[in-house]
């Protein structure tokens, strides 16, 4: 099946402009880190979003930030359970190898709603050996943290000083040394993910060892 | 009866219009350069620019103007963004995706007239003769009647471009082919609106590939484009099949099998896949071409981000190395994005550095302009147009550099070429070698259209060469031409 019309199934607002939308996932696969493309049923705008539930979920999850006048977050919010979206995916390549998940260590970097795949990657594979460095402007955006181990959580605040860091996600990295054999995962904006492998190359990590998944 | 069809945009187009063609034709209907004296006129549409939708707009108009005074039937298809496909619905007799063409017939019986082929069998209301005979009856502008049967969803499905590429195409040409093999694009680039008008990567069955290359190779096709948005990504989507490298083989050893009578290319790769592997077959194998199209978009690394290319300026650097190593007679292909939102000077700096870098061959350069349903669209285009023409400039004056100096290399030397057609203003002929470099033949005689020639260089320039016959006869055989050098 290659997309169709799915019924909401669930819609968790976390803070005023942010909610989980559990879409009903029927038989279709996924790999962790993949993103579906999703809009209103019967509308002609959709968005990108990487799934935000585990592989053995048997429901779909994405996690939404609300655009002020965009075209498809203020939709989407305002969805009931039973309503419809037309969804296509799930699809992409923003994956972990199992060579990866079993025998590297996996740092990834996130701002905001981009830590999605990066959760959907902690739940599914409970062997991988990570780290978790999370960029938001206040404590309250730390979606679900309690889902990840105190000392693989690196939240980075901007805003106050309740994360475990106050500052950037890139000033948090350029103090830090990583294994040489690190694989990089990057998701947020597109800023951030320019700045953060400027960072790390000049650490010495090479093009190979750095993956990105762009939020707009 | 007879039809009429308007291709836009790119070669997937091209061959698909020749799978329409071969389908339209099944119906009956013989082809027709008029489209004044055309009962069907249909449009291949692309969404990759403004303009080409320009242009089905102002064919629409002037259709349902004819419409006005007798009875033609409409159809669109091809690359059709959601916003477009609404209105399209509005002005055309059909409406529907390529991936849905062989239902085309089955949608005419469904709007009431029968084919010419189906006279004898239908049940339709109306004969075609009768329809396109009467008097017309629905007004200039009338709502569409047929639609895709995907209509009740927005985003396209490939899940019957499988029929699709099982139709025998109706090929234009009877030495140069497209073979599609892949349809749809799962990158997402943040420019491109691709994956909201083709879908999902999909891959064509290999064995099906195969038979088609082989059966053209064994017909005298001298020239063959794998065709694909990604055909790097070649099996990527499928769990039992092989992938790009491994296709390339089994075509590479069917060509050895022949004695290589063709050049096979393939275009377009996407940098993210662009594995050693795949280089290792082009190189290996002698019927494929050596003419690399590797995208680019820009030399600058925040671009590449901003544009969600999946690569940056390394990893591309990469396979360029796996490229001069493994393959260094090949020529190497890009395409390039200038003015892109938010370029900087520097930043385009980066992408001239690049050119100076890597060497291309040739580059498609456009000046970027935002398209309805990409992501940059909702961004301001925030370079003047004349910045955008000044560095679209100065990029060709140094590509032409750069071919030229390339090209300098080859003045003296023999080598062969296919010829293709003949220059309009000269008389002379035209083709490429083996690398795709544009060549002017020293010669008017058209027998040789279609066919391998030995020439030596005489004279070169920026973006050409040409030279004369060496041996003034054609030669079917690639290898046996090359086995005289």
């Amino acid at each position: 099946m290659y997309h169709n019309i799915h019924k909401i199934e669930k819609i968790s607002h976390l803070n005023d402009s942010t909610f989980i939308l559990q879409i009903e996932r029927r038989d279709l696969k996924f790999t962790p880190g993949q993103h579906l493309v999703v809009g209103k049923k019967d509308d002609k705008e959709f968005r990108q979003y990487s799934l935000y539930n585990g592989i053995n979920d048997d429901y779909f999850q994405i996690l939404v930030k609300e655009v002020e006048n965009g075209l498809v977050t203020p939709k989407l919010k305002n969805l009931k359970e039973g309503d419809e979206v037309e969804i296509n995916g799930p699809m992409g390549y923003f994956t972990l190898s199992e060579s990866t998940r079993k025998n590297l260590p996996v740092v990834m970097i996130a701002t905001g709603t981009g830590i999605a795949p990066f959760k959907s990657f902690v739940v599914s594979y409970p062997e991988l050996d990570y780290k978790l460095i999370h960029g938001v402007r206040t404590a309250e955006e730390a979606y679900d943290k309690e889902l990840y181990a105190k000392d693989k959580y690196i939240l980075c605040t901007t805003r106050d000083d309740k994360g475990t860091v106050k500052g950037r996600v890139t000033d948090y990295i350029s103090t830090k040394t990583f294994h040489k054999d690190t694989q990089f995962y990057l998701c947020g904006n597109s800023e951030m993910i320019f700045d953060a492998m400027e960072i790390l190359k000049e650490k010495g990590f090479s093009a190979n060892q750095m993956f990105a998944e762009v939020y707009f | 009866m007879l039809y009429h069809l308007i291709v836009l945009g790119c070669q997937m187009n091209i061959s698909d219009s020749e799978r329409v063609r071969s389908v339209i034709e099944q119906m009956g209907f013989t082809h027709t350069d008029k489209e004044e004296d055309a009962h069907l006129l249909g449009v291949l549409s692309c969404s990759v620019r403004q303009k080409p939708i320009d242009k089905v707009y102002s064919r629409i108009y002037k259709w349902n103007r004819i419409k006005a005074k007798r009875n033609v039937l409409t159809f669109v298809s091809g690359c059709v963004l959601p916003d477009d496909r609404e209105k399209f619905l509005k002005l055309f007799d059909f409406v529907f995706p390529m991936s849905e063409l062989n239902d085309f017939p089955k949608m005419m019986k469904e709007y009431g007239v029968a084919s010419p082929l189906s006279l004898q069998t239908t049940d339709a209301e109306i004969k075609i003769e009768d329809y396109f005979n009467q008097k017309p009856v629905q007004s200039a502008f009338k709502p569409v009647k047929i639609a895709a049967k995907n209509s009740k969803t927005t985003l396209p499905s490939n899940k019957d471009i499988f029929q699709l590429w099982k139709t025998q195409p109706n090929y234009q040409s009877d030495f140069e082919a497209f073979v599609p093999i892949q349809n749809g694009c799962d990158k997402f680039c943040s420019y491109c609106a691709v994956p909201y008008t083709r879908g999902r990567e999909v891959s064509r069955p290999s064995a099906e590939i195969v038979e088609e290359v082989v059966q053209l190779m064994k017909t005298g096709f001298k020239s063959i484009t794998l065709l694909g948005q990604n055909v790097n990504s070649y099996g990527l989507d499928c769990e039992n099949e092989i992938l790009f490298a491994q296709l390339l083989e089994a075509i590479g050893k069917e060509g050895e099998k022949l004695n290589d009578p063709s050049w096979v290319y393939c275009t377009s790769p996407h940098p993210r896949d662009m594995r050693r592997d795949v280089v290792e077959s082009i190189a290996k194998y002698k019927t494929l071409g050596k003419q690399i199209h590797l995208p680019l978009q820009s030399g600058s690394d925040q671009v590449l981000v901003k544009m969600n290319r999946k690569h940056n300026l390394d990893r591309y650097r990469e396979s360029i190395q796996y490229i001069k190593e493994l393959v260094p007679q090949a020529t190497l292909f890009t395409d390039i994005i200038v003015g892109f939102t938010g370029e900087t000077e520097e930043q385009f700096q980066s992408t001239m550095n690049s050119f100076d870098e890597f060497k291309f061959n040739m580059a498609y350069i456009a000046m970027y302009s935002p398209r309805p349903g990409a992501q940059s669209f909702r961004w301001e285009d925030d370079i003047p147009k004349e910045t955008k023409k000044d560095r679209l400039k100065r990029l060709s004056e140094k590509l032409e550099n750069i071919s030229l100096h390339y090209n300098q290399e080859l003045m003296g030397k023999e080598m062969t070429i296919l010829v293709r057609t003949t220059e309009r203003k000269t008389g002379y002929l035209s083709g490429h070698n083996e690398g795709k470099i544009v060549t002017r033949i020293i010669s008017k005689d058209p027998s040789l259209i279609g066919q391998f020639v030995k020439i030596k260089v005489t004279e070169v320039s920026g973006f050409s060469i040409s030279g004369e016959l060496v041996e003034n006869t054609a030669v079917n055989s690639r290898k046996t031409i090359e086995a005289k050098v």
